[in-house]
């Protein structure tokens, strides 16, 4: 590669990065089409070329297909290559607490085939969690996308959680606690 | 009516939307749409056939979701998240879980930016006045030296006016109400508000006075032989071209 075709390249990369760390909106992350207006039509290779020079600090950029499955709508995100631990997470200005409901309100509407309604939802978490906790939290997490809540009041996986957790994970490591990890009764 | 409920229901909550039969349903509508005469039953019909497509789509929704890898025993995986501790789900959680990065800050371009379009922004009265006109500026009252200075009157013409209609209305009133729309009514709009004014200013001074029927709108004036006394009450009246 030329040497100018490299600063180039470069150069597009750097932009690519700070696009994407940078907050635009309340969401975070950027759709195809704004990439698209700032780094060209070739944004897709610029993006894999970036993916692969933050790979080294434990980052990647993640892809978030929109409700139309297209490249435009699509939504790119930086985010951590492997997940934290337990003293990382609790850095995250997140309340461990909060961690939890969020990890069973997913893990439910999962088993629940995508779709639970808020009331059941509530229902169920109530039996860990105090009454206000549980409200609190499922909309603080419908408000920061992780849950959807439709106008029937059924609550859905939001494009947060999509981004942020691997699901299949999540439900195989809560299928596979032992008998020792019990909740006192 | 039966098949909008069911479908309803089955939308908006976390029932198998198996449960409704589509080709069951359809054989219904079908069956019974040579009774429907009205346009209200022809759109209850198609508002059930939309339903029965919704259902149809929370159906293939529920298949894939069945065939993915995610799918797991509802029961079993209610009866582990109860089960298992809080440390537990937490652990389960964060092991995966790939947090977000951003950078929620200013940066110097930004604000170089924004500092730009400040110093090129017209003000509010400026941004708006091609679209609506006089943006920002309040319909006001106009008294009567507004009247001199805009040159409507002078001193000696508004007296004049004021006495000569002041002895119109009492030539037409003979002791009794004068219609107010009637009295005040003449060719040119501009000319009747001008009357209307100068009635009012009469009414103001209590050298006239004034009754309205609530029922029926009508507004009647008198001529008062003396200054009346009392508390003055406002009335609004509008007055508009066609009037």
């Amino acid at each position: 590669m030329e040497s100018t075709d490299r600063a180039l390249l470069d150069r597009k990369v750097r932009k690519a990065f700070q696009t994407l760390i940078l907050q635009r909106s309340r969401n975070p992350g950027v759709k195809g089409w704004e990439l698209k207006r700032h780094l060209g039509r070739d944004y897709r290779k610029i993006i894999e070329v970036l993916s692969e020079d933050i790979a080294p600090l434990g980052l990647e950029v993640y892809e978030v297909k929109g409700p139309e499955g297209t490249d435009d709508t699509s939504r790119f995100l930086l985010r951590f290559k492997e997940p934290p631990s337990i003293s990382e997470a609790e850095t995250s200005g997140i309340r461990i607490d909060d961690l939890a409901v969020l990890a069973a309100s997913v893990a439910f509407v999962n088993a629940k085939q995508g779709r639970v309604g808020r009331r059941e939802l509530e229902q169920f978490l109530r039996e860990k969690f105090p009454k206000w906790r549980v409200e609190y939290s499922l909309d603080r997490y419908v408000k920061r996308g992780y849950l959807e809540q439709d106008d029937k009041m059924l609550i859905h996986v939001g494009w947060r959680t999509r981004a942020e957790i691997d699901e299949k994970t999540l439900m195989t490591m809560i299928l596979s606690r032992g008998s020792n990890e019990v909740a006192a009764p | 009516m039966r098949v909008i409920a069911l479908c309803e229901s089955v939308k908006s909550s976390s029932a198998n939307p198996f449960e409704v039969d589509i080709l069951d349903k359809i054989a219904v509508l079908r069956k019974h749409l040579p009774e429907w005469k009205f346009l209200d039953e022809l759109l209850l019909d198609s508002e059930a056939m939309l339903e029965l497509a919704q259902i149809l789509k929370l159906q293939d929704e529920w298949l894939k979701h069945r065939a993915s890898s995610l799918y797991i025993d509802p029961l079993l995986i209610q009866f582990k998240i109860k089960l298992i501790s809080k440390d537990a789900l937490i652990e389960a959680f964060v092991r995966s879980w790939h947090p977000l990065v951003q950078v929620d800050q200013l940066s110097p371009k930004g604000l170089e930016k924004a500092f730009v379009y400040w110093n090129d922004l017209a003000p509010m009265s400026e941004r708006f006045k091609s679209e609506f006109g006089n943006y920002g500026v309040r319909p006001g009252t106009i008294d009567f030296d507004d009247l001199l200075q805009l040159r409507i009157f002078t001193q000696d013409q508004f007296e004049d006016r004021l006495s000569g209609l002041q002895e119109e209305l009492l030539s037409k009133s003979k002791g009794d109400w004068v219609d107010y729309r009637g009295f005040i009514a003449r060719e040119t709009f501009e000319e009747k508000v001008v009357r209307a004014y100068l009635l009012a200013f009469l009414i103001s001074e209590g050298r006239a006075t004034m009754k309205t029927d609530a029922l029926t709108g009508q507004i009647w004036v008198a001529p008062l032989s003396k200054k009346a006394g009392g508390t003055p009450k406002s009335v609004a009246v509008s007055i508009v071209g066609d009037d």
